[in-house]
C-alpha cells in the first residue's frame, strides 16, 4: 500500500477528481485502510462543498446598482 | 562535413564508446552534433534504452521499424544508415529492400506488417491515431507493454530524422535505392483509416494504455520531475509500464532543455509550443503554455504564439528561430541548408542553431509519444488554438462538432460585439459588460484587499479604469481576464496608498513545504445541516478572510466565484500546478477555520 505521504502527494487532484483510474485505485485503497488520510479527505471534500455553496461575497444588487449608476452618470457627464 | 561545424571529441566520450559498442561505429549524425556534447549524451541515452534487450520487441524488430520510418520519410541518410545496422544483424539484402519498396511484399507474420502498419501510421500523421489503432494490435496478440515500446521505438525514427534533416550529416554508408512511388495503402490488416478531422474523438479516448502507479518516493526519477514541474505531467505518468525508458527520456530532457548556456529555457519552450501547435499537438501546447507562464511570459503571449507566432511580440530574430523549427519540425521537404545560413546571417551562432534542431526533434518526439498513447491533457490549451484544430479538421470535421463550436462562438460574439461597441464610446454597451461582471470584478478586489468595504469602494475606480483603458483591450485574452487584472491593478494601488502592503500573489509564494493539516477529528455526516444558510455564509467569509492573500485570491476565484483553474491560472498569469498548490492550502486551511465547528464532539474528553 502507498504511504500517507504519497497519498498527499496526489491529494490535490484527487479532490478536483484529476487523476487516472491507477492512482485512483492506489488512493481508495489507502481510504480504506487509514483512518487519518480518510479524516483529512472526508473533511477536505465538505470543507469545498460547504464553501462552494455559501455563496459567499455576493454583493446584492442594493449595493452593487448604485455603485455602477455612480460611474455611469461620471462618464455621462464627463462625455458630454 | 554536415550544415554545422564539428570538433574532436576525446577518444573515451562515454557515448561513442556505446555506439561503437552497439552498432560497430558512430554514426556522422552523432559527429555533426559533437558542437555540444550534452546533445550527444542526450540521444546516447534514448538509444540505448530503446535498443536495450529485455523489451516485448526483439532488437531486429526495433531496426525494422526505424528503416520503414525512415524510407517512408525519403530519409536517405537515416535509410542508408539502418539498411547497414539490419544487414549486420543478418538481414538478407533481399529482405531490405522489400522494407524499403513495400513491406507488404517482404515475407513477414501477418502481426509484424500490422505494427509496421501501426508505426508508420503514427508517424506520419499522429492526430490521426485512435483507439482502434491500439485494438487492432492487441487483436494481433500484442500486449500493452510492447504498443508502448512501438510508439517510443517509432518516436525514437522520428527523432533521428528530424535531426538528419537538419544536420545533413554525410552519409556512412552507400546509399539504398528507394521506390519513386512509396508504400502502398493498407490491404492486409484492418488498421482505422486516418481522417484529419479525428482529433477530438481520438482525444477523448485515451490513454490507451494502462500505466501502473509510481509515486516520487518509489521511482526517483519522479521526485527530479515534481521539483522542476512542481507535478508530474501525464505525459510521464501514462510510461510507467517500462520505467527504464522513462528514465532515459527524463534525462534525455534534462540535458536537452535545463542547461542555458546556449538558448534560453524561454527560447526553448517557445519553440517546443510553436513546433507542437503546427502539429495541432493540444496536450504539448497547453504543457508548454502553462512552463511559459511559469517562467514569467504572459499568457496571452504564449496563447499569441500557440495561434501564429508571427502576430507575438518575441523578437524578429526569435520569430525567424521559430519559423526555422517549425519548418524542419513539419515541413522536412522544403528544409535545405539555405535556412541554416538565414540564421546564421541573423546572428546565430552554430550552437544555438544546432541546439534549436535538437530541440525540435525533442518536440517531435514527445508530440509522437502524446499522440500515439493518447496521453490525457494536464491543462486546457488556449481557447483560439482549439479553433484553429477544429478548423484545420475542416471539410470533414463532423458536425456535431462543429455545432458546438458555433455555440460557443455566439456567446463569445455577443459579449465581443458589447465591448467593440464600448470601446467606440457607447455607455449602454459598458453599463451591461460593467453590470455582467461585477461580481467577479468584486470578488477579486476583496480577495485582494481582504476587506468587503474596501472592495466596494474601489469597484468605482476599477470601473472607471475599465473605461478609461478599453481601448488597449485587444481580444487577445477573454475580456474576463482583461478586467480581473485592471481589478487586481486597482487593487494594488490602493493598497500601496495605505501603507499596509501585503505582498500578494507577484510574490513567490512562501513555500511550506511541511504544511500538514492539524485537525485530525472526524466530521459530523452532514455539516450544512448544523447551521442555517447566512450562518454558513459568515463563517465562510471570516475564514476566506483570515486566509494569506496568496490562497485567498485563488480560493475566492476558484471555489467561490467558480472559474475552472485553468481560467484562475490565466487571470493571475500563473501555471497550473502554482494555482493548484494555492488552492489545496487554501482549502486544507480552511479546513482546519471550520473544523471546530464541524467536528465531532469527543465524548467524555475535555476540548
Amino acid at each position: 500500500m502507498i504511504t500517507c505521504e504519497e497519498f498527499f502527494a496526489e491529494f490535490g487532484d484527487y479532490l478536483e477528481n484529476q487523476v487516472s483510474p491507477e492512482v485512483r485505485k492506489e488512493l481508495e485503497l489507502h481510504l480504506s485502510q487509514c483512518r487519518a488520510c480518510h479524516v483529512l479527505y472526508d473533511s477536505s471534500r465538505k470543507t469545498v462543498k460547504i464553501v462552494t455553496e455559501s455563496s459567499s461575497f455576493e454583493l446584492p444588487k442594493s449595493v452593487s446598482d448604485p455603485i455602477i449608476d455612480r460611474v455611469m452618470a461620471k462618464l455621462r457627464t464627463g462625455q458630454s | 562535413m554536415s550544415f554545422l561545424g564539428e570538433v574532436r571529441l576525446e577518444e573515451e566520450f562515454g557515448p561513442f564508446a556505446a555506439f561503437q559498442e552497439a552498432l560497430g561505429f558512430v554514426p556522422n549524425l552523432l559527429y555533426a552534433q559533437t558542437l555540444l556534447p550534452r546533445v550527444i549524451e542526450a540521444q546516447a541515452k534514448l538509444e540505448s534504452a530503446v535498443r536495450s534487450q529485455g523489451g516485448a520487441i526483439s532488437r531486429v524488430h526495433k531496426e525494422r521499424i526505424l528503416l520503414s520510418i525512415a524510407a517512408d520519410r525519403h530519409d536517405t541518410y537515416c535509410v542508408a544508415l539502418e539498411s547497414k545496422v539490419l544487414s549486420l544483424l543478418g538481414m538478407s539484402e533481399g529482405q531490405i529492400d522489400d522494407l524499403l519498396n513495400d513491406y507488404h511484399r517482404a515475407d513477414f507474420p501477418l502481426a509484424d506488417l500490422a505494427l509496421l502498419q501501426f508505426c508508420l501510421k503514427l508517424s506520419r500523421y499522429p492526430p490521426s491515431m485512435c483507439s482502434e489503432d491500439i485494438e487492432a494490435l492487441r487483436a494481433c496478440g500484442f500486449e500493452d507493454k510492447l504498443i508502448l515500446e512501438a510508439v517510443v521505438v517509432t518516436a525514437l525514427a522520428v527523432y533521428r530524422c528530424t535531426l538528419s534533416v537538419g544536420l545533413g550529416p554525410e552519409a556512412d554508408f552507400g546509399p539504398r535505392k528507394l521506390a519513386s512511388t512509396r508504400i502502398a495503402p493498407p490491404r492486409d490488416v484492418a488498421l482505422h483509416i486516418p481522417s484529419p478531422g479525428i482529433h477530438e474523438a481520438a482525444r477523448n479516448k485515451g490513454p490507451y494504455v494502462p500505466a501502473p502507479y509510481l509515486s516520487s518516493k518509489t521511482f526517483g526519477p519522479f521526485a527530479i520531475v515534481q521539483k522542476s514541474h512542481g507535478f508530474i505531467p501525464n505525459f510521464f505518468r501514462a510510461q510507467t509500464l517500462r520505467p527504464d525508458l522513462l528514465e532515459a527520456e527524463l534525462e534525455a530532457v534534462d540535458r536537452i532543455l535545463l542547461p542555458e548556456d546556449v538558448l534560453t529555457r524561454v527560447q526553448k519552450e517557445c519553440i517546443l509550443l510553436a513546433v507542437s501547435a503546427a502539429n495541432l499537438n493540444s496536450y504539448c501546447v497547453a504543457m508548454h503554455c502553462n512552463l511559459l507562464r511559469g517562467l514569467g511570459m504572459p499568457s496571452e503571449e504564449g496563447d499569441q504564439i500557440a495561434v501564429d507566432h508571427h502576430e507575438s511580440n518575441l523578437s524578429e530574430s526569435d520569430r525567424a528561430l521559430l519559423d526555422f523549427a517549425v519548418k524542419l519540425g513539419t515541413r522536412v521537404s522544403e528544409f535545405s541548408r539555405k535556412d541554416v545560413v538565414k540564421l546564421q546571417t541573423l546572428g546565430f551562432t552554430e550552437e544555438q542553431i544546432l541546439e534549436c534542431e535538437v530541440v525540435t526533434a525533442l518536440n517531435n518526439f514527445a508530440n509522437t509519444i502524446q499522440m500515439g498513447l493518447g496521453i490525457e491533457p494536464d491543462f486546457e490549451p488556449p481557447p483560439d488554438f482549439e479553433n484553429k484544430v477544429h478548423l484545420s479538421g475542416g471539410a470533414q470535421t463532423p458536425i456535431q462538432a462543429g455545432g458546438v463550436v458555433h455555440l460557443v462562438d455566439t456567446l463569445q460574439d455577443t459579449e465581443a460585439g458589447l465591448v467593440a461597441q464600448a470601446q467606440s464610446g457607447k455607455l449602454e454597451a459598458f453599463e451591461e459588460l460593467a453590470r455582467h461582471h461585477g461580481q467577479l470584478i468584486y470578488r477579486t478586489l476583496t480577495a485582494i484587499l481582504g476587506n468587503p468595504a474596501d472592495a466596494q469602494d474601489a469597484m468605482q475606480d476599477t470601473l472607471l479604469s475599465v473605461f478609461k483603458h478599453i481601448d488597449g483591450f485587444q481580444g487577445r485574452s477573454k475580456f474576463s481576464t482583461w478586467l480581473v487584472s485592471i481589478a487586481r491593478n486597482t487593487a494594488f494601488q490602493r493598497l500601496r496608498r495605505g501603507k499596509h502592503f501585503e505582498s500578494s500573489d507577484e510574490a513567490v509564494c512562501n513555500e511550506e513545504r511541511d504544511f500538514r493539516p492539524r485537525q485530525v477529528r472526524a466530521w459530523q455526516d452532514n455539516p450544512e445541516e448544523l447551521y442555517s444558510k447566512s450562518e454558513m455564509r459568515q463563517l465562510v467569509e471570516r475564514g476566506i478572510l483570515a486566509l494569506p492573500a496568496n490562497y485567498r485570491v485563488v480560493v475566492m476565484l476558484r471555489d467561490i466565484q467558480q472559474l475552472s483553474t485553468d481560467e484562475v491560472a490565466r487571470q493571475l498569469g500563473l501555471s497550473v500546478p502554482a494555482v493548484k498548490t494555492r488552492l489545496l492550502r487554501g482549502r486544507l486551511m480552511l479546513r482546519e477555520w471550520l473544523s471546530p465547528h464541524f467536528a465531532n464532539r469527543v465524548k467524555g474528553i475535555a476540548q
